[in-house]
């Protein structure tokens, strides 16, 4: 089997597990803490690293359990998970498009922050990862039918929400 | 323009029947400029799926946990080194130990080597004294013979000193 790096298997693991983290709990800072920890876990567990069959799964759970973690501390304290999302501007386009283009995006992703967690990572992974039914289920522990009834769904209130605000 | 591939694909695509490379297909399309005015409604949803993908952790992050990593590795390394320095005096201690005992065996030995020589000696001076003392015998032996044989002489000296010169 071949041998596991951290440089070059487990750290480029970051920029997905940063996207996932930020989708559970909608905040980049505590997202990246989410990472980084999510990170030092692997590191440590580096001599057990030859049992693991999918390293992306396997870090991947490990994130969403931290992400959950922290969001349900947050919860206690009653903290609303939503107050910190802001997105970038893209500043290619011209301003009024940029400014449509923009509060389109925010109404996604109100919509999108409105779904209840599994759905939201459901979607996430789909969507963006790009990630089979199989993997999805493997990482959040469920069975793939589980996965299929939450991804409908998820996509249902999508679209839902689309057709009301248009 | 013809659309309805895309939209059959929209249809499945809400469906949850849509493939993940149609779903790709549906993205690219939505991203492109001119999205027909009936679907421009989902156009923001597919382009906000794209924005998503752009989100990164940025070049310090790496720099940061690659450092930390390094930082643990050097921790260890550390453990084994502070053992590894260890060692060296463990390994003085057990020479010096050998060296003690080999100086200590050999001391006894050459003790009792010693002890030895000097009993041969005195063995050796026994055996001398008794060689000088038989000799001594042998030697005493052989002067009272010739002393009794100067007596013997004595007696004739007599006829010896019955010299005509003498007698004159």
């Amino acid at each position: 089997m071949k041998e596991i790096s951290f440089k070059n298997d487990v750290l480029p693991l970051k920029d997905k597990l940063f996207r996932l983290a930020l989708r559970i709990t909608l905040n980049r800072e505590e997202a990246e803490d989410i990472v980084q920890d999510t990170l030092m876990k692997l590191w440590n567990q580096r001599d057990e690293w030859s049992a693991i069959q999918n390293m992306e799964t396997y870090s991947m759970t490990i994130c969403r359990n931290l992400s959950l973690d922290a969001i349900e501390k947050k919860e206690r304290l009653n903290i609303s998970l939503d107050e910190t999302v802001h997105d970038r501007p893209d500043t290619s386009r011209t301003q009024d498009e940029e400014l449509m283009k923009q509060q389109q995006l925010n109404t996604v992703m109100r919509i999108i922050g409105q779904l209840p967690e599994k759905q939201r990572t459901i979607m996430q992974l789909r969507d963006i990862e790009g990630k089979s039914y199989q993997e999805i289920a493997d990482i959040m522990s469920i069975n793939v039918s589980d996965v299929k009834v939450n991804l409908f769904r998820a996509r249902q209130k999508v679209l839902g929400s689309v057709n009301k605000e248009s | 323009m013809n659309y309805q591939y895309i939209e059959q694909l929209l249809d499945r695509y809400w469906n949850c029947e849509t493939t993940l490379e149609e779903e790709q297909i549906l993205r690219s399309f939505f991203s492109q400029a001119d999205v027909p005015n009936h679907l421009k409604q989902y156009a923001a949803f597919f382009a906000y799926e794209a924005t998503q993908k752009e989100e990164k952790l940025g070049e310090d992050f790496d720099k940061r946990i690659l450092a930390m990593t390094e930082e643990k590795q050097a921790v260890e390394a550390k453990t084994v080194k502070l053992s590894t320095r260890i060692a060296p005096f463990f390994k003085a201690a057990a020479v010096v130990a050998v060296v003690l005992t080999i100086g200590n065996i050999a001391e006894r030995a050459l003790q009792n080597n010693a002890v030895n020589s000097t009993t041969v000696n005195v063995t050796d001076t026994y055996t001398k004294k008794e060689d000088i003392t038989a000799k001594i015998k042998i030697i005493d032996h052989t002067r009272s013979e010739a002393m009794a044989k100067t007596d013997s002489l004595k007696t004739q000296t007599p006829a010896i000193n019955q010299d005509p010169l003498i007698i004159e």
